[in-house]
């Protein structure tokens, strides 16, 4: 039952979103302070997880390249992972923990020291100040960071097989050209806006459903980064059987 | 001009150190209550009913997350991996032997522990984080109780014993869901799918390290971020998002290492 009320209320904010779209108004300095609290506050934990990703997958399609001997595969290995799925899955669930933790934790505060009711008492809508610009900033900070990160991923990948393999970094950066198309790569960024968006609604959702105190605020941010994970794999899914 | 130069020193070196601080400082707290949890598991009061709350909320509590997120996992490894091999080779004997290992290597132990770190991470946090601000943390230190002890090593235990279960778990419903995607999708019987010969003692020996490791880490983690709360609900929602991060980076990290450690020792053998 419990779930079922979650799932509805998701569903309900996404009506709400897609009603407030038309015509789209943003609230302007809102919007700018989300934008570079959610893009450049994540960007170092974005970047180190995506040199990290690179360099795990690398030596993983190693262990079979060199069975082979086959080197110059090895991008084409690590790079089609890396965009089509292990990228934006990865980058997903750190910008789940950091930025969609982060934001229900903002929202839920505010629900528990009543600032959502005081907004409403200003007749100010929440949806309109307080979702639409989250939900804008992350399908596009989302859209960003996978970007970054899936060409930071291969930097690592390439450091990685040049001094763990001893294979060339030109190479590796020929085979990625070589054996990678577009379409890999926009495969990705489909998968980030979805992400970006699923996150932010799930994150929006939880937050302004949080009640009672300090305790409510932890249990809507553990809540809501469970439903992220568990959005992200699942839509993940559908995207790969549609798009390949 | 003196303190022309040491605003400009400040302006350059400032934004470097303060990161580094921070870490250093993550780091040592971290360190502080690994050690501390260790001591008080060999020199401690062995409390079973806690340890089996614990084990209780682990474990059975995240079944069904777990279960649900490696199946897609699964299903979206076999999708790729069929299509990449209906165009290369044409070829899906060995797509159920490789899918194993590579399940067993990387993806069974690191996303199970990613949603470890989601899941039991961020609750821990947010339960210790409450625990702190509403002074029940304090409450115990006057009753002569360690948090430490009393807080961390049951879920020390509960966590590092769960993590290995669940991943086990895990790889047997990835496996599963990934087969019945093969008979549907690619029409490879389960017969065939069901293969064994490249699963050497080193998959199953680096999977269990994995596990090991990062369900040691994720409790120590995770409660630290909690101990250190400061300030009210403001303090717990922080306190949850840095857990969540911090283990989620430091599953990354540990699995790098020890992808490299393998890698180099599989080298010799």
């Amino acid at each position: 039952m419990a779930n079922a009320e979650q799932i509805g209320g998701g569903a309900l904010l996404v009506w709400e979103i897609i009603a407030h779209s038309f015509p789209p108004r943003l609230d302007g300095p809102e919007t700018w302070r989300n934008l570079y609290r959610v893009g450049v506050k994540s960007f170092p934990i974005v970047a180190v997880t995506a040199i990290l990703v690179g360099g795990i997958m690398v030596i993983q399609s190693g262990t079979y390249i060199e069975q082979y001997g086959a080197y110059g595969l090895l991008g084409w290995g690590a790079g089609y992972s890396i965009f089509r799925e292990v990228g934006p899955i990865m980058i997903g669930l750190m910008f789940s923990g950091r930025v969609g933790a982060n934001n229900t934790a903002e929202l839920g505060t505010m629900k528990v020291t009543d600032q959502i009711d005081a907004l409403r008492a200003l007749a100010i809508d929440p949806i309109g100040y307080l979702v639409m610009p989250r939900v804008f900033t992350m399908i596009v900070m989302m859209f960003v960071l996978v970007v970054v990160g899936d060409f930071v991923a291969l930097l690592g990948g390439a450091i990685t097989s040049r001094y763990l393999l001893g294979v060339d970094m030109e190479l590796f950066a020929w085979s990625v050209i070589t054996y990678i198309g577009l379409h890999d790569f926009l495969h990705g960024l489909y998968k980030a806006v979805a992400f970006g968006f699923a996150i932010a609604v799930i994150s929006c959702h939880f937050g302004l459903g949080t009640k009672g105190g300090a305790v409510g605020v932890g249990k809507a941010v553990n809540s809501s980064v469970v439903g992220s994970a568990i959005a992200i794999f699942v839509i993940d899914y559908f995207i790969t059987y549609i798009d390949s | 001009m003196a303190s022309q130069t040491t605003d400009w020193r400040e302006a350059i070196f400032a934004p470097i150190g303060e990161p580094v601080l921070e870490i250093f400082h993550i780091v040592r707290g971290i360190g502080a209550t690994f050690a501390l949890t260790l001591y008080y598991i060999l020199n401690g009061k062995k409390r079973r009913a806690a340890i089996f709350e614990q084990l209780y909320d682990i474990g059975n509590n995240s079944v069904v997350f777990i279960g649900v997120t490696l199946g897609f996992l699964g299903m979206i490894l076999i999708y790729l991996a069929g299509y990449q091999a209906m165009r290369i080779t044409g070829d899906l004997q060995l797509l159920g032997a490789l899918f194993l290992q590579l399940l067993l290597r990387i993806f069974g132990p690191t996303i199970t522990a990613m949603m470890l770190a989601t899941r039991v991470g961020s609750g821990m946090a947010a339960q210790i984080g409450s625990m702190v601000v509403t002074e029940q943390v304090d409450a115990l230190k006057m009753c002569a109780a360690q948090p430490i002890e009393y807080l961390v090593v049951p879920r020390f235990l509960a966590s590092t014993l769960m993590s290995v279960v669940l991943t086990i778990f895990a790889i047997l419903v990835a496996f599963l869901a990934g087969a019945a995607v093969a008979n549907t999708a690619f029409n490879v019987n389960f017969n065939t799918f069901w293969n064994l010969s490249f699963i050497g003692w080193f998959d199953v020996i680096i999977c269990l390290v994995k596990a090991l490791a990062f369900g040691m880490a994720i409790p120590i983690i995770a409660c630290q971020a909690g101990l250190v709360v400061t300030g009210g609900s403001e303090g717990v929602g922080r306190a949850t998002t840095s857990a969540v991060v911090h283990c989620s980076l430091a599953v990354v990290i540990l699995d790098f290492i020890i992808s490299g450690v393998g890698f180099v020792v599989l080298g010799f053998i």
